[in-house]
Formats: structure tokens, sequence, C-alpha cells
């Protein structure tokens, strides 16, 4: 509490040098700023995102006419496991979690930073650090080629005597550390850093979906480590997990995997809901139809989710009582996202729809999904599974939920933000017609695929014969993705274009009710001059509160310009609990970073001293990091 | 501009399609056995609700895009209290076309496709897979044949699924669902065929660089024919080219396949001493005629690149005495 | 209304400063949500090596497979025993702690690390002998086996590491940010602890189960 009167001004100042990040290119690589590092990861991302978009161009290009000779069969294995991997773990996760959750959250809930801001960045070189490693990998001709599901006897030493299986398995590993310090993260931030007066019932459905999508990850990524673990450890060292003449299991693989990965595809798709339910308010005009019900379902989609895996085993000959036992919990799952898609329609008829360009890619994400989610359904009655499992039918139904549920959303929060991080507006002609495109673009790549792996046509075959009957509908799905990705191109054009040539945004062109509204575009270094008090679910619509909290400033009430400091509220009611020094600037992310990476290196060559050495480097740095308290820099 | 165009055409349009799309050997929705029958029906039913589904919400969509062309500036937001009927008729709906699907396919066509018990079947064949070929035993191991299996007509066959290397997966489409091949477990499968005819099956188990070429054929056969088929198969392999045969012995083929009745006994190609009764080679990939043989042997890798056997140098009168050898393999 | 007064814990210098702010807040601190997480990450990939250890040995049919010894029982047994005793000055040094009695806190830090050493040293001799009778590479028990033990001691290790740099940190003085990390250190404790008796009592249990 000041006890010394300072105008307006004075504080914003004194916050301003509090806040701000380090000039150049030193004060990226030491920041601690969550919006800073939200944007490494966009970038990062972004460049994956295009790898891995060229690993299917390439795909398709393979598959446009039978028989073709642009990828052989080395080459093409290489090419559809890498596009797994990095579509997944090096996109979806780090494109939504990393940039949209770590740029958005504090945010929106009204907090200057996440909980652990180093620990954040630490996260983003961890992941950056595990993109660099798989793709020396491919470099250095030890590309994996085992599928993005690795299963094994596949891909054990027998099968895959190049260190393919190794660079799979310790990438994964080391990628998932950057994914389980983000979600801690999250979770943490969520709990504990909202502003006074948003109780648990007044976060933002686009958190609530984020703290789902964290929670998932934390108790879903060890059962892939430990999988990762065993695989690394019987390539190298001669350990029998997977051998079955030695009191090993193949399936022990497939379950821990699939424990693992069932969740994962929740987590893919439980951030896009929440960038859909941000972004229907704010083009409807209107609360959210059923808030409790789309929070509780969000959450719910997730835990139920840990329950299924074993239906991405119908066809490895588990007993009929666990196939079918299964198959009633997948069914189960359908609830909560059927609650969400209502939700979401029901908001739209009821509402005033906008329907500009971030509201077209919400619209088609809907459709996308509900059509993805319905064979998904298809898939509860087990013979038809064992039918369609493993082939294109498969491949459609995960990609129009991928992409019709994750990335939609992702394009349509890239135009819907897009005013809130670079002050400009985009222009609105061309970014529908992109979505047109992509739609169509889509569509005429995914639908085929339902039809083809009816006809028979197996997953992750490099080369099909002609008189199958396939090949129409591929020439079409290749042409399908040719224009995705030009649609793709031009949506990217357009946002550079709009850069660069926009008209100013202000802090909220579309009057939306979430608080990253309620300030500048972009926002400060400090997000808000004043901690807002929050009174509703929908903040950035309670002009009253904003109004007292703008008169704050002069008064020095909640400014907490004395030091880099942040608010802590109670968990469950947000009361105002205690204000913390938060980390400033900090090398030992990036030190850390560093080490880690030298570890994986070191294993991934077989050199367990030198690992060993990297890693007592690593408890140096943790301590060195540790070394000074952050009220003390 | 109109919304869009209503999901449930759409789909009704690629199932037509998918009837036009015939040709296709591996055509889940060409049942011939009441296993697939089932499956297929099971699957026609429940594309008809989907598609009501994906219908109903695209029309949602529409009335959105609708409501927003007649509402003039200044208009209040809609009521919410026809949401929760809306939500609870819709929730309803969902949770009773679940529960049928699970009944019907979980606990009655499910009926049909589990593996039958031994004792309810006539006859067992073992199934191998290895990479990239399918060995096929009859009768306790006494005929060997590979990629290609004959069965009785209308005959309930149990089929033993294993691995020798990788798992692979053992699927004939219009027969049956699939089940995977696992090294040290055992799976089985039911084949029963309604009518006399060849099925198409395929590896459906990512199994490596030749995955896309591990196809096997399913020869129904009227039981006498079948017989005859077995009973020869069951013979160790006629005499034939003496020269071709020391070829075959003294040159690498020996090391890698066999030849039931000759020295030959490799176990990492296929087995090879009826390979002249057979339609195809290499997995469904050539026709077994002598200059697709020829081609196989010289160039194999080019045909199937990666796969277990090197390109065999032979020129002149050896290859010539090998190809009649292995003609006469009958 | 809210209140909009709240205290700058990361000012205290004083143990009697410190103690008095941590009881005048509310509710937990981040730091020990930050534990919970990582407990709950760490817990979970345990809980997968136990969950493959029970899962292979389901399906054996003699476990431990013929030629590798039984497990001894009370010995491994005592010594988790002990190990879970270690909780007891832990949560002590923890009340401590936030009571603001700073050398108490310190004493009771020492005396549960150097019973944590002892059991460590012992653990990795044991560990030396049992690698000389069977070898993780001979078949899937051992395999198991050695990753299951292996990675509950190199969580053990772990948290004498961070005693040790509690110590340093705590003998200088006391601060809110010592504090939460003695009470988050004390939650990691009980979770190894509790972590060690399921997983000896899993590994040892082939007599009883």
């Amino acid at each position: 509490m000041a006890t010394i009167e300072f105008p307006a001004e004075q504080r914003v100042d004194r916050l301003e040098r509090q806040w701000q990040s380090k000039p150049g290119v030193l004060g990226w690589l030491t920041t601690t700023d969550h919006k800073r590092i939200g944007i490494l990861y966009f970038w990062t991302t972004l460049v994956l995102f295009g790898i891995g978009g060229t690993e299917a161009m390439l795909m398709r290009t393979q598959l446009i006419e039978p028989n073709n000779h642009v990828l052989g069969p080395a080459s093409y294995d290489r090419v559809f496991t890498l596009h797994g991997i990095t579509m997944i773990f090096f996109f979806i996760i780090p494109m939504t979690t990393g940039a949209f959750g770590n740029y958005l959250v504090p945010l929106m809930i009204g907090a200057r930073d996440m909980a652990f801001p180093r620990m954040n960045m630490l996260s983003y070189w961890v992941f950056l650090g595990s993109g660099i490693f798989l793709y020396l990998g491919l470099a250095s001709g030890n590309g994996p080629n085992g599928a993005w599901f690795g299963f094994t006897p596949l891909t054990l030493r027998l099968f895959d005597p190049s260190r393919g299986a190794d660079f799979y398995a310790l990438a994964l590993i080391f990628n998932g550390i950057a994914s389980s310090l983000t979600s801690s993260n999250l979770i943490v931030t969520m709990f504990k850093l909202r502003a006074p007066g948003m109780s648990f019932n007044r976060l933002p459905t686009f958190c609530y979906a984020f703290l789902a999508a964290a929670f998932g990850l934390l108790f879903a990524l060890p059962a892939l480590s430990a999988d990762c673990i065993y695989l690394f450890l019987d390539r190298n060292h001669g350990t029998h997990f997977f051998d079955p003449s030695k009191g090993g299991s193949n399936l022990l693989w497939q379950h821990l995997f699939w424990f693992f990965g069932h969740p994962e595809v929740y987590i893919l798709i439980v951030p896009a809901f929440g960038i859909a339910t941000a972004i229907i308010p704010a083009f409807t005009q209107r609360k959210i139809v059923a808030y409790p019900l789309v929070a509780i379902a969000e959450l719910l989609v997730v835990f139920i989710g840990f329950g299924v895996w074993a239906h991405h085993m119908f066809v490895v000959g588990m007993p009929t009582i666990s196939v079918v036992f299964f198959a009633a919990a997948t069914a189960m799952v359908v609830i909560p996202s059927a609650i969400q898609v209502f939700s979401w329609c029901m908001s739209l008829i009821t509402g005033m729809p906008r329907f500009r360009t971030p509201l077209l890619f919400i619209a088609g994400f809907i459709w996308m999904f509900v059509n993805g989610g319905l064979t998904g359904i298809m898939f509860v009655a087990v013979p038809f599974d064992q039918q369609v499992h493993d082939t294109y039918f498969v491949i459609a139904h995960f990609h129009y939920i991928i992409f019709g549920a994750a990335v939609f959303p992702i394009f349509g929060g890239m135009y819907y933000w897009f005013p809130k991080l670079t002050g400009k507006l985009y222009f609105e002609r061309p970014g529908q017609i992109c979505f047109w495109v992509i739609f169509a673009g889509t569509n005429l790549l995914f639908f085929p695929m339902y039809i083809v792996g009816l006809l028979g046509m197996p997953r992750q075959i490099y080369t099909y014969s002609s008189g199958m009957g396939w090949d129409a509908y591929n020439a079409a799905e290749s042409a399908g993705a040719y224009l995705t990705a030009l649609g793709i191109v031009l949506l990217f054009a357009n946002l550079v274009v709009s850069y660069f040539k926009g008209e100013p945004a202000g802090p909220d062109p579309w009057n939306a009710p979430t608080l990253e509204w309620a300030t500048s575009s972009p926002p400060p270094d400090f997000n808000f001059a004043v901690i807002p008090t929050v009174s509703s679910a929908y903040p950035n619509w309670d002009a009253e509160d904003r109004e007292r909290d703008a008169r704050k400033l002069a008064d020095g009430v909640m400014v907490l310009e004395e030091g880099h400091e942040q608010p802590v509220s109670t968990t469950v009611d947000g009361r105002f609990a205690e204000v913390i020094e938060m980390p400033h600037s900090s090398p030992w992310p990036l030190v850390l970073g560093v080490c880690i990476a030298l570890v994986f290196g070191a294993l991934v060559i077989g050199h367990y001293g030198i690992a060993g050495i990297f890693g007592v480097l690593c408890l140096l740095s943790l301590f060195g990091w540790h070394w000074k308290e952050p009220q003390e820099s | 501009m109109k919304r869009r165009r209503s999901g449930g055409g759409l789909v009704v349009l690629a199932a037509v399609l998918l009837l036009a799309g015939c040709g296709s050997q591996t055509n889940t929705l060409a049942p011939h056995a009441p296993a697939a029958k089932s499956i297929d029906s099971l699957w026609w039913w429940v594309l008809g609700g989907c598609s009501f589904g994906l219908a109903f919400v695209t029309g949602l969509l529409v009335l959105a895009w609708v409501r927003r062309r007649s509402m003039g500036p200044g208009r209040e937001p809609g009521e919410r209290a026809g949401w929760i009927v809306i939500l609870t008729l819709g929730i309803g709906t969902m949770v009773v076309g679940l529960c049928a699907l699970f009944i019907v396919g979980d606990v009655f066509t499910i009926r049909s496709t589990e593996a039958p018990a031994a004792a309810a079947t006539a006859m067992t064949v073992r199934a191998v897979g290895h990479q990239w070929y399918w060995e096929f035993d009859y009768a306790n191991g006494r005929a060997v044949t590979a990629d290609e299996m004959h069965i009785p007509v209308r005959t309930e066959v149990l089929v033993q699924v294993d691995s020798a290397d990788v798992i692979h997966s053992f699927w004939v489409p219009e027969l049956n669902r699939k089940i995977d091949a696992i090294p040290g477990q055992q799976n089985a499968i039911g084949l029963y065929a309604d009518k006399p005819g060849v099925y198409r099956g395929e590896c459906l188990q990512y199994c490596g660089l030749q995955h896309a070429h591990m196809g096997f054929l399913v020869f129904a056969d009227p039981p006498a024919q079948y017989r005859k088929w077995l009973a020869n198969q069951e013979r160790p392999a006629r005499a034939s080219s003496a020269a071709g045969r020391r070829v075959f012995m003294q040159g690498p083929c020996s090391s890698c396949h066999t030849i039931r009745g000759t020295p030959a006994h490799g176990t990492v190609g296929p087995d090879l001493t009826h390979l002249a009764t057979r339609t195809t080679l290499a997995g469904v990939v050539l026709p077994n005629h002598p200059g697709d043989l020829r081609e196989w042997i010289l160039h194999n890798q080019k045909v199937k690149p990666g796969n277990r056997m090197p390109d065999i140098d032979l020129v002149g009168r050896p290859l010539k005495a090998l190809l009649a050898y292995l003609d006469g393999l009958k | 209304m809210t209140d909009y007064a709240a205290p700058r814990t990361s000012r205290a210098r004083t143990p009697v400063e410190v103690s008095r702010l941590a009881a005048q807040r509310l509710g937990l601190p981040a730091g020990w949500w930050g534990m919970l997480m990582l407990i709950a990450s760490e817990g979970t990939l345990m809980g997968c090596f136990l969950a493959t250890y029970w899962y292979l040995r389901i399906r054996a049919p003699h476990w431990p497979p013929d030629g590798i010894p039984e497990p001894r029982v009370v010995v491994p047994m005592t010594l988790a025993g002990v190990l879970l005793l270690t909780s007891v000055p832990m949560h002590l040094a923890s009340r401590a702690v936030r009571a603001g009695r700073l050398a108490a806190t310190r004493w009771f830090l020492l005396i549960a690390l150097l019973v944590q050493t002892g059991y460590f040293a012992y653990e990795v001799d044991d560990f030396g002998n049992q690698l000389r009778s069977f070898q993780p590479a001979r078949d899937a028990y051992a395999s198991i086996y050695y990753t299951l033990l292996g990675a509950d001691h190199g969580h053990v290790l772990i948290g004498m590491l961070l005693n040790v740099w509690l110590l340093l940190k705590l003998s200088t003085g006391l601060t809110m940010y010592r504090l939460n990390a003695t009470v988050a250190i004390a939650w990691y404790w009980h979770f190894v602890n509790v972590l060690t008796v399921v997983v000896i009592g899993s590994l040892t249990s082939v007599h009883v189960v």
C-alpha cells in the first residue's frame, strides 16, 4: 500500500521500468516474459508446421498415382513417421499450450506473468532442443521409421539397426519434459494467480480448456516416457521388456503407449475447444450457453479419455469382455463432447452472430469436428472398428478431428488475437476467402479417404497397385492437399500483409468479454497497470468494474509497482492472499536447457559417461538457478 | 452465400460412389461371408444415423447463418429457455443412439465376428506373418505354402494367426474383420466363404519396408477341388529339370527357401514346394508367369525394394534351367 | 467486497517476520502447488513402472523365473520402514519453520538427511550385490526389477540433494522462499517414502501373493 502519492503516469513509468525486457537478442535469450515466450513458441511451431506440412505434401505427391517413384519405401516410411511426430508433438501441443496458452492465460486471468516464469523459458528451450534433436536424427541418416506409435518389435534393435528408434524414444522423452513443465506452469498459474474476485466459477472457458489439457498432459506423458525408457533399454542394454521369449510382451508397449496416446488426442483438441468458446461470445455478443456444463464437459472429456485407451487395440486379440468394456467407455466419452457441440451451436443461434473470419473458422471447426466425431462413434461398434482399423478410414477420421477440431480453431485464433498481438486489424475479405479455400481443400483431401478405407486401402503404404479401385480417390486427395496448402499460404500471406498495412486496432475491436481485451494492443510488459477486480465470468463486459479499476491507478490501489510484483489469490474463491516478487530475466533457463540437450545428445550416441557428466552439469545449473531468490535480483 | 451443402447428402453421395467403386477385391462393403455381411449391414444403419446427425448439426449452423441475416441492428440476443429443451433432446437422442449401437454391435454382431472355438470349426489353418509374405500351414505342417490359401467353400475354417518376426495383421475384408499376428501370442479368426471365388487379403499392420506388398489370396473351392489341392500340396516336390535342381541347390536359393523332398530347408523365404500351382508371386505383386518369375529372380529389388531376397545373378543356360525347374514344381 | 490489502511476503527477513506473514497469508503458496505437480508427474511415472511390474508378473507362469533367487523380505521392508520414519523429522521441520524456529528446523532436516543417507548407502551397496547375482539383461523380471528399484533409489537421491541444498540455504537465515521450499520438500519426502514402501512391498511380495 502506497503512503506516498504518485500521479498515474509516474506509476505506469515505474511499472514499465520494473517489467521491461532487456534490449536486443540478449533480452530474448534471457526473457521470462510469458508474452515473449509465447511468441517464441509461435514462430518455432510455425516452422515445424511447415516441415510437417511438407512431409504431408511429399506423401500425397507419392500417392497421387499407383506405383509412383517420388519416394521409395525407406524414405516414405521416414516421412510418415516424422509427419505424425512433428504435427502432434512439435506443432499442435506447443502451439496450443506453448504459444496460445503462455501468451493468453495470464492476460485472461488478470495476472502479470505465469507462476514460474523461468521454468516457462526452460520449457521453451527444452522444446526447441527436442525438435532440433529429432531432426538431427533425420539429417544424420537415422530418421525414425517405426510410425508415430513406434510398435515393437519393429522398433527393436533387430529390426531397426540404425539409431532411428533411439532418436524417436529419446526425442519423445525430451519433448515430454517441455510439455510437463508447461502443464505444471499452466495449472499453478490458473490456480493461484487469478485476479482478486475471479473465483473458480468465473474462470473463462478458454482457461478451463487449457486446465483440462494441462492435467491431461501431466498424467499421460509419464506413460509414454516409461515406454520410451523401456524401448531405449531393450535396444541398447539387452533388457527384455518386449521380448515374449523372456517374459516380456509386445502388448506392454501398446498398452502404455495408448494409455498416453488416447488422452493425447483429447489434449490436442481441448485447447482448441477453448479457443472456440473464447471466439463465440465475442462474435455473438452473448454469454456462452450453459457455461457450467461447458466448463465441466471440458474437464470430463480428458478425464473419461483416460479410460478408453484399448479401443486402439481392438484387433490385437484381447478377450471379448475387455473389448466390450472399452467400447462402452468410449461411448461415454462422446457425451461431454456432444454437450459442447450443442452449446456452441445454441450460442450461435441465440446470439447475434457476425461471421467474420475467426467465427467462420469456428463454424468450420464445428462441422469438421462433428464429421470426424461421428465416424469416431462408429468405432464403438467393435466389429466395424475391426474392419476399418489401420485403413484410410481411420486416417480420415482423425484428420477430420485433428485438422478440423485443432487446426481450424488455431487458424481462427490467429485471426482473432492478431489485433491484440500486433495492434493492427487484419484484412477481412482475404481472410474469409482463405477459410473457404482451406475448407474446400481439407474436405477434398480427407473425405475420399473414408471411401478408399472402406475399399480396403491400408495405412502407411508407400504405394499401391492399380486395379484396386483406389486410383481416382487418391488423385482427388492429392489435389485436395495442394488446394489446402494454397489456402494456408494465402492465410499467412494475409496476416503478413495485414501486419504491415493493417488499420490500428485499439485495445478491443471485438467488444470481447475476457480480460486480455481490457489492456492495450499489444499489451504493455506489465499487462495491467491496475490488477483487475473481477465480479463475473465476462469481466470485460462489466464496464463499472473496469472504470473503477482505471480510477484506482492514481490512488495506487492494486498497482503493485514497488517491485516486480504479482498478487496471489486463494485457489477456489480467488481472494487476494499475498504479494510475491517474480523473477526477472535470467540466463539459467538457457544454460539448463543446453545441459539437458547435451545429456540427450550423449545418450543417443551411447556415451553414458559423458551423459552422466552433463547430468551433473544440469544439477549445478539448477543450483545456480536457485542461488538468488527472486526478491534478491 | 449459402452456408454449405447438407452434410448428410454428401455422405449419401459418397455411398453411391462406393457402390460404383467395384473392381476392388478388398471392398468391406461387398461381403461374401456371414461375418462380413453382419458388419456390412451394421455399417449402413450406422451411416444412416450418423448422416442424420451431421445433417442436423449442419442445419443448426445454417440456422445460425440465416438468423444473422434476419436480425436488424440493436436486437437483443435470444432467450435462453429454448436451449435446455434442445440440449436435453439432443443429448437424449445421442444416448439412445449410442446404446443401440453398442447393443447391436458389441452384444450381437460381435458374436459372428469373434474367433470360433476350435471344436466348432471343420478345419484349421495356420497363418504366419513374415517380413514380407504369409506362410500357410495345413494339416500340422504336412502342407506348407505361401501367399495363397485355399479353403473349402461354405465351411467354417479356423485360422490361427501368428508371426515370425514383427506384428502383422491378417485381413480378408470380404470375409471377416482383421486380427493381428503378434509374435509370442496365438490369435485366431474364423473364415467362412459363402460362394466359390478368390478373395484378396492384405497385411494391415505396418511391418516395415514392404508392408505395402504383403497381399495374399484366399481361394474358396468346392470341397472336392479343395481336397485335391490339399492332397497335392502335401506331396513332396515333383521331379523336374535336374539341371535346374542343381542350380537351385548349389546356388543361394536353398539357403533361404524350402522345397520339401529335397535338401533345401531354408526358412527365410517362402516354401516353394508347389510354386507352380500359385497364381501370383511376391505377395500378389506379380502374376506367376515365366517372364515375371524371371524378372523377380533377376531384379526383385526393383520390384519390391528392401525385401529379403537379393537380386540373383544368373544368365543363359543356368537361368533357363532354373526357370524350367521352378515351372515344374506343380 | 474485495480486500486490497495483503502481505508482501518476499520482504520478510527475520524468522519471526516470516512466520508471522506465513500465518497471515491465505491459502497455500504457488511453490507448494508446483511441488504437487512434480509429485503428480513423478508419481504417475512410478505408477507406470509399478503397473508394468504387475502386468508382467500376472502373465508369468513363474515369478521370479527359475534361476533367480527370491528377494529377501525382512531387511528391505525394515529399511523401507526406516525411510518412512524420516517423514517424522521432515514434518517436524515443516512445522518448525512455519513457527519461525530456524535452529530446530535445521536440526530436524539434518537428522532426516543422516538417516536418508544411511539408507541410500546401504541400498546402493545392496543394488551392486544383486547385480552380481543376476543382471537386467537376463529376462523381463530382471529388467523391470532393476528399473523399478533403480528409479525409486533415484528419487531418494534427488530428495537427499534437495535436503542438502535446503540446509545450505537455511544456514544463512530464513525467507518466505526458504519457508515455502521447506514445506514443499517435506511433501516431496512424504511422497518418496510412501512410494518406497509400495515399491519394496511389491518387489518382496512374491512370498505372500
